[in-house]
């Protein structure tokens, strides 16, 4: 059940890894589980939830989310009035979207709303803060596409992901897709318990805090590298920068650590013959669209963070819609197969329902 | 039926805005006019199919006015049909859909008096798609339906990287010209096949720490408010959009940060 295995969470951010990966339907099942047991929750997404039709393809029917009475909401002032919906303004947050400013409110009567919080990652943090200081209990952030920012440490102190038949008409794919895709949310810390790692986590920090990349060792100061090194580097400045630092064992990305910076390293590192670990702040920070963690780290190139995301749980929605679905047991059990350590749900699958049907009252 | 007292005599009928329907005679006829192929022969059993379509559509009284051959086995229509569907335009109009747009004028006078310094603006289309159109027609010089682009305006300082941008060399631009806005412009398609790019540049923005910084917008042929928000971008634009339209969200959006950003740093809190 999502209720127990997010249970602690004060700040839960649900992530799909692609569009029309049930990552609402997981919202919205946690919803349920949370509302029978009369706990009190905020809700607020980056994207918009609760709309009647898909944004992309109007042919798909997107779920509701309803809210409990009592429950609280951060999204637009014309969402608000157009859901009818009863409630109580708490706080007029300032913040601009697209679809107007964004309000919170506390529903007097339960009702389905959509939702429409602010995206900004920053503003997301204020929001869930604002709602747990006026009462919710836990506060749930529902991501939009495939973005992933909201999940940060920075933001949310767990996760949800939301993976499914969408990603590939061959089940082994999906799985290999899904399975990469928690590789990267779980990247090893730098914090391993050795002094190495003591010495990392602190340069790390600096680096972060400072927007600085650097490249460091065991000994001495680390070295600054120039601004836009990282993003769009050429070739010859990454391969100059490690032939200068033989000594360098750590490259720490103080911003965002694209692919191509990946793929400009591969051949600098091969030469030099030594391993180069590469530090980012959280996971979120790390674009890859080609490969997977694993993959770099044979070729020489290790990846780790400063902070490390809390997946809580994964969700399987086993129909792509307009397209092909697959037997929901077999996707979750060759998944749960693959990924240890976090349990798979199908919140739509019988099975499901009748473990919810069963758990013991609070 | 409109009544009598909404026909003010020598004027124009007033319209129920609560209640719109087509026009085409006079008001409230409810008639459309619609074109479509349908992949069967020309023939009077293909006009006989698209009558029947029309009336499964809802349409009343459907009529073909015109068919012809398109190809061998496609047949092309022209039909009337009457809607007796209304749409309440007056609470459509209260939502704000529509904003008031500034004219380059009053856009040079706003920057001025709110901002007090040319506004850097970095135009480009990302990833693998290859149209510059809409990037050009907002920020070039020449730009759309008779309204020069952002690069004529004296409080821009305009840079268009023109087609094929990665996201990550996008970034990097934008933060080494000290960009204050991103504008992408990008096909979308019920493929999906865009949306990953567009959502990765908001994610790389994020990860640079810079997003209250940069106003994100993106444009397209099938963006929408919705789907910017669903993207992460500040704001979204369409067909039809002009430069000052554009220009008319940078400035009323930087200046609400500027002042937002000086009532923080005076140690109060908005009302």
């Amino acid at each position: 059940m999502l209720s127990e295995q997010t249970a602690p969470t004060r700040r839960l951010a649900f992530v799909g890894l692609a569009k029309n990966t049930g990552k609402t339907e997981a919202l919205a099942a946690l919803l349920r589980e949370l509302e029978l047991e009369g706990r009190r929750v905020g809700v607020t997404s980056v994207g918009r939830d609760g709309e009647e039709h898909d944004v992309i393809d109007p042919r798909i029917a997107k779920p509701r989310v309803r809210l409990a009475a009592g429950g609280l909401v951060a999204t637009t002032d014309a969402l608000l009035r157009a859901s009818g919906a009863p409630h109580v303004l708490l706080e007029d947050t300032g913040m601009r979207t697209p679809l107007g400013r964004v309000l919170i409110a506390r529903l007097r009567a339960a009702a389905a709303i959509e939702v429409a919080g602010p995206s900004a990652a920053a503003d997301v943090r204020a929001v869930s803060d604002a709602m747990l200081a006026l009462g919710a209990e836990q506060v749930l952030i529902d991501g939009a596409l495939d973005r992933r920012a909201a999940s940060s440490p920075e933001v949310a102190d767990g996760l949800v992901m939301s993976t499914g038949a969408i990603l590939a008409r061959d089940i082994h794919e999906v799985v290999a897709q899904t399975s990469d895709a928690v590789e990267l949310v779980r990247l090893p810390s730098v914090h391993d318990g050795t002094d190495a790692g003591r010495r990392l986590g602190a340069l790390a920090a600096a680096a972060v805090a400072g927007a600085t990349s650097a490249l460091a060792g065991d000994e001495g100061e680390p070295v600054a590298l120039p601004p836009g090194f990282v993003l769009a580097g050429a070739p010859e400045q990454i391969a100059r920068a490690l032939e200068e630092n033989p000594a360098a064992r750590w490259l720490i990305v103080a911003g965002a650590l694209p692919e191509q910076f990946l793929r400009e390293l591969l051949r600098p590192v091969r030469q030099r013959g030594r391993e180069l670990t590469l530090v980012a702040a959280d996971p979120t920070k790390v674009f890859l669209s080609s490969h997977s963690p694993g993959w770099y780290r044979r070729q020489g190139i290790q990846l780790r963070t400063l902070a490390r995301i809390d997946l809580e749980a994964i969700t399987v929605n086993p129909v792509a819609p307009q397209s092909h679905r697959f037997d929901s047991v077999r996707l979750r059990a060759l998944l749960q197969d693959a990924i240890r350590g976090v349990p798979v749900f199908d919140v739509l699958h019988p099975d499901y329902m009748v473990a919810r049907a069963s758990a013991p009252k609070p | 039926m409109p009544d009598a007292a909404a026909r003010p005599a020598g004027g124009r009928a007033l319209v129920d805005l609560s209640s719109v329907t087509p026009y085409a005679d006079h008001l409230g006829d409810g008639l459309v006019q619609m074109s479509f192929t349908l992949p069967v022969p020309y023939s009077l059993a293909a006009r006989r199919a698209a009558l029947e379509l029309a009336a499964g559509m809802g349409f009343q009284e459907p009529e073909v006015v015109h068919y012809e051959q398109l190809t061998e086995g496609y047949t092309y229509f022209v039909m009337y049909g009457r809607c007796v569907h209304a749409v309440d335009f007056a609470a459509l109009q209260d939502e704000g859909f529509d904003i008031e747009y500034m004219s380059e004028d009053e856009i040079e006078h706003f920057v001025q008096t709110h901002v007090g310094r040319r506004i850097v603006v970095v135009g480009a289309s990302t990833g693998s798609d290859t149209h510059s159109v809409g990037i050009d027609a907002m920020l070039n010089l020449k730009g759309y339906h008779g309204h020069h682009g952002l690069e004529g305006y004296r409080c821009f300082q305009t840079y268009n990287l023109g087609s094929q941008v990665p996201n990550s060399v996008l970034l990097a631009r934008a933060i080494d010209v000290g960009a204050d806005a991103i504008l992408v412009s990008q096909t979308v398609t019920q493929q999906n096949l865009h949306v990953h790019n567009l959502t990765e540049l908001v994610e790389m923005v994020e990860a640079e720490g810079r997003r209250a910084q940069m106003i994100l917008a993106c444009g397209g042929p099938r963006v929408t408010g919705e789907l910017a928000k669903e993207l992460g971008y500040d704001a979204g634009f369409s067909k039809g959009t002009e430069p000052q339209h554009l220009a008319t969200f940078i400035v009323r959006e930087l200046a609400a940060r500027v002042a937002a950003s000086t009532i923080e740093a005076a140690g109060s809190t908005p009302a």
